[in-house]
């Protein structure tokens, strides 16, 4: 009886502690608010620290957190608070890519992943681009590499990604970017990208699962494109700068 | 009779005068170095003058480092040209157990200044990190809100229940929390100074708390809080009896605030010939959100450039027990304003937070609470300048009834012009006030707007003369609901 008890009780403690995926504050790991720290290797830190110890949010609050190209790791989800904006660093070199396609947030192969919160991620593209242009100008850069403009989110062969509340601003390239995902949900999400031509709100392709709701786009580029190779994709209550309601374009 | 005090009160100032002691630093072994913490040496040569009846303490061209120095009666610090007070960067290094520690503190003390052509750099950035490392290794303890430290980060200036304080000339940078502080002072002068202090959150410009008699004048602040700021933390004392001219304001908060924590009150203000410009939220705030009484307020002569919003005026309840302030005979006059559609202080350290959102261009506002009336509030030859372009599909609040009273009274929120998210209105919004004179009024909005220019709710009188309205396409200038005795002229 006694052990049977304490069987339960152990349980009770795991099924808990599953539940309740732990918060670390930015700071802990020397991420700076400040607006012009690059605080790349710091959030790279944390997210695998994370990881590695069971999974958790990494929590930012108000301030400006520069950054170049981060990879989310298995059961991470970055909590941008109201007022906390994360920025992309100007220069193209800060930026990784997946499958060809860089981007300031990276995911590959990886499930249980997150990006939620009021916050706002701003990839600050006109920089971007100046960066890309004058390497390729001075033979730095091969020509071949303008057309992959950063996007913010570039995610590749992730399963259960939630998006929740957080504003994406000002890409280089297109937004958001979905490749053979699974259980993709992206709820209540603000896109306003317009300073460059051509910015996709969201581009996916190979996925199994996606569902986006209640959220507003600004793009230059189609809102959401899709190339028709994925399946059980839902769209609701989505709109755009002029009140048209969104639908998965072919 | 009157010949007799004259004479004496002039020899009383040849005395001061002629036997106001200088000491030069160096004489305490105190080093110009930049390495060498000076603080221990600095102390014994402020009590040693303050013990000897007082004199000026100057410091010549060098880099002095140090921690926290307690100024006395009687003590003037004069900061040569070429002179820096350097902020030590160990938060051990200054008075943390003591509420508002600063790198330059003073309490009780009589006849104390600040002056001359040289700089107090708080470091501030490195003291909150070195904090904020203690905290994390366990050994200071603090709750981190918002993720840094909330408690002993050092301010630049404390004073508090000093008489006769003068600071001048001098330049102050980079503090931990709050630039500098005067709480509970009487006669305090501020001439000629120039604050650049966008190293932390909370760097007020300038806070002037419960002070009676003060004179601020020809100084520049930029500061990533608040700029030139006003509060009350007392509720049996207020600020009073204060004059501001010739200053510009430049702040990723507000520029020229009274608040936020207003217990006592404001009385008795004149703001004259002031520019706020890069300026995140209001260029002018006057709220009372915590009891306190304001009155007879006159601000005159005020530029305002690249700033998101010109007018913000609030009764707020926070503190249920404090009561709710109130907010009398405020005139705003000879004023203009350009409001942008972009970020105001974009590319400043330390930015104003992206918050309240969606939104699209917050107007101008005046906003009590039921049965809690802002009242006699004059606003003469205004002229604001709106980018339009607001976009209903992104955020909206029209003029139906039921838009106008489902905007939420929030009185306990913190005040800000953007609370309330989108309002009705893209010029002014004004709620539960009484007795408004509106006269000479321009307001001009660059692109099309989905919602009137001014929207009254709850305003009981009001006169309106001389108003010129200048927008796009076939919108409403004015639109009134629950409100009485509107007189258009």
């Amino acid at each position: 009886m006694k052990k049977y008890k304490i069987f339960i009780f152990s349980l009770l403690i795991i099924f808990s502690l599953n539940l309740s995926a732990k918060d670390y504050k930015a700071s802990l790991f020397g991420v700076k608010s400040d607006g012009t720290t690059l605080n790349t290797g710091s959030i790279q830190y944390a997210i695998d620290y994370i990881s590695e110890n069971g999974g958790g949010r990494l929590v930012f609050y108000v301030g400006r957190y520069l950054t170049g190209s981060f990879y989310l790791k298995p059961n991470v989800t970055v909590q941008l608070e109201e007022g906390a904006v994360l920025v992309g660093f100007h220069s193209v070199y800060d930026y990784f890519e997946v499958n060809g396609t860089k981007a300031l947030i990276l995911a590959d192969t990886v499930e249980n992943i997150g990006i939620t919160g009021k916050g706002v991620i701003e990839g600050n593209g006109h920089a971007v681009l100046k960066s890309i242009e004058e390497q390729i100008g001075k033979g730095y850069l091969d020509a071949g590499q303008l057309p992959a403009k950063p996007a913010l989110i570039n995610f590749n062969a992730c399963s259960n990604v939630t998006l929740d509340e957080i504003i994406l601003r000002d890409a280089c390239g297109d937004v958001q970017v979905y490749s053979r995902c699974k259980k993709v949900k992206i709820n209540n999400i603000t896109v306003e990208s317009t300073s460059l031509p051509d910015s996709k709100g969201i581009v996916i392709s190979g996925c199994n699962g996606f569902t986006l709701s209640d959220s507003y786009f600004e793009t230059s580029g189609t809102e959401l494109s899709s190339n028709n190779t994925s399946k059980d994709v839902s769209v609701s209550g989505a709109v755009n700068s002029k009140g048209k309601k969104i639908k998965a374009a072919k | 009779m009157k010949l007799k005090s004259i004479i004496l009160s002039l020899a009383l100032l040849c005395f001061t005068g002629v036997f106001a002691k200088d000491y030069n630093a160096s004489i305490f072994g105190i080093k110009s170095n930049g390495t060498t913490l000076n603080t221990t040496s600095i102390q014994k040569a402020i009590d040693l003058i303050h013990e000897e009846g007082g004199g000026h303490l100057n410091f010549y061209v060098g880099r002095y480092l140090t921690g926290t120095i307690e100024l006395k009666s009687d003590v003037h610090i004069i900061l040569h040209e070429g002179a820096i007070l350097v902020g030590s960067t160990n938060i051990y290094d200054y008075n943390i157990e003591t509420p508002n520690t600063a790198l330059v503190y003073a309490k009780n003390a009589d006849n104390i200044s600040i002056t001359g052509l040289g700089v107090i750099d708080g470091q501030g950035r490195d003291v909150a990190y070195s904090l904020l490392d203690q905290v994390h290794k366990g050994i200071i303890n603090d709750q981190l809100k918002y993720d840094r430290p909330a408690n002993r980060r050092p301010k630049g200036i404390y004073f508090r229940e000093c008489r006769n304080v003068e600071i001048s000339g001098i330049t102050i940078k980079n503090t931990a929390e709050w630039v500098q502080v005067y709480d509970q002072c009487e006669n305090l002068k501020i001439d000629k100074i120039t604050v650049d202090s966008k190293a932390f959150w909370n760097n007020d410009g300038l806070d002037i708390v419960d002070c009676k008699d003060v004179l601020l004048t020809n100084s520049f602040i930029d500061s990533s809080d608040d700029a030139i700021c006003f509060k009350s933390h007392d509720a049996t004392k207020m600020c009073e009896n204060v004059e501001v001219r010739n200053c510009v304001a430049r702040s990723s908060a507000s520029g020229i605030k009274f608040g936020t924590v207003t217990r006592g009150g404001y009385k008795n203000f004149k703001i004259i010939n002031n520019k706020v410009y890069d300026t995140y939220r209001s260029a002018i705030a006057i709220q009372t959100p915590d009891g306190g009484v304001i009155e007879n307020i006159l601000i005159d002569s005020l530029n305002v450039y690249n700033t998101g919003n010109a007018i913000f005026l609030r009764i707020g309840e926070r503190w249920a027990k404090n009561g709710v302030g109130s907010m009398n005979n405020i005139t705003i006059q000879n004023v203009y304003a350009e409001i942008p559609a972009t970020k105001p202080d974009a590319g400043y350290p330390y930015e104003g937070p992206i918050e309240d959102l969606p939104r699209n261009i917050s107007p101008a506002s005046i906003v009590g609470l039921p049965g809690h009336d802002i009242t006699n509030v004059t606003l003469r030859n205004i002229e604001i300048v709106y980018p339009g372009g607001s976009n209903k599909t992104y955020a909206y609040r029209g003029i139906k009834p039921a838009d106008l009273d489902g905007i939420p009274e929030m009185p306990d929120r913190y005040p800000e012009y953007s609370q309330w998210k989108e309002l009705p209105a893209w010029g002014f919004y004004v709620r539960h006030a009484k007795n408004l004179t509106f006269e000479n009024v321009t307001l001009t909005a660059k692109e099309k707007e989905y919602r009137p220019a001014i929207v009254f709710d709850d305003v009981k009188g009001a006169t309106l003369k001389d108003m010129e309205y200048n927008f796009p396409g076939s919108g409403k200038k004015l639109f009134k609901y629950k409100s009485t005795e509107i007189i258009q002229k």
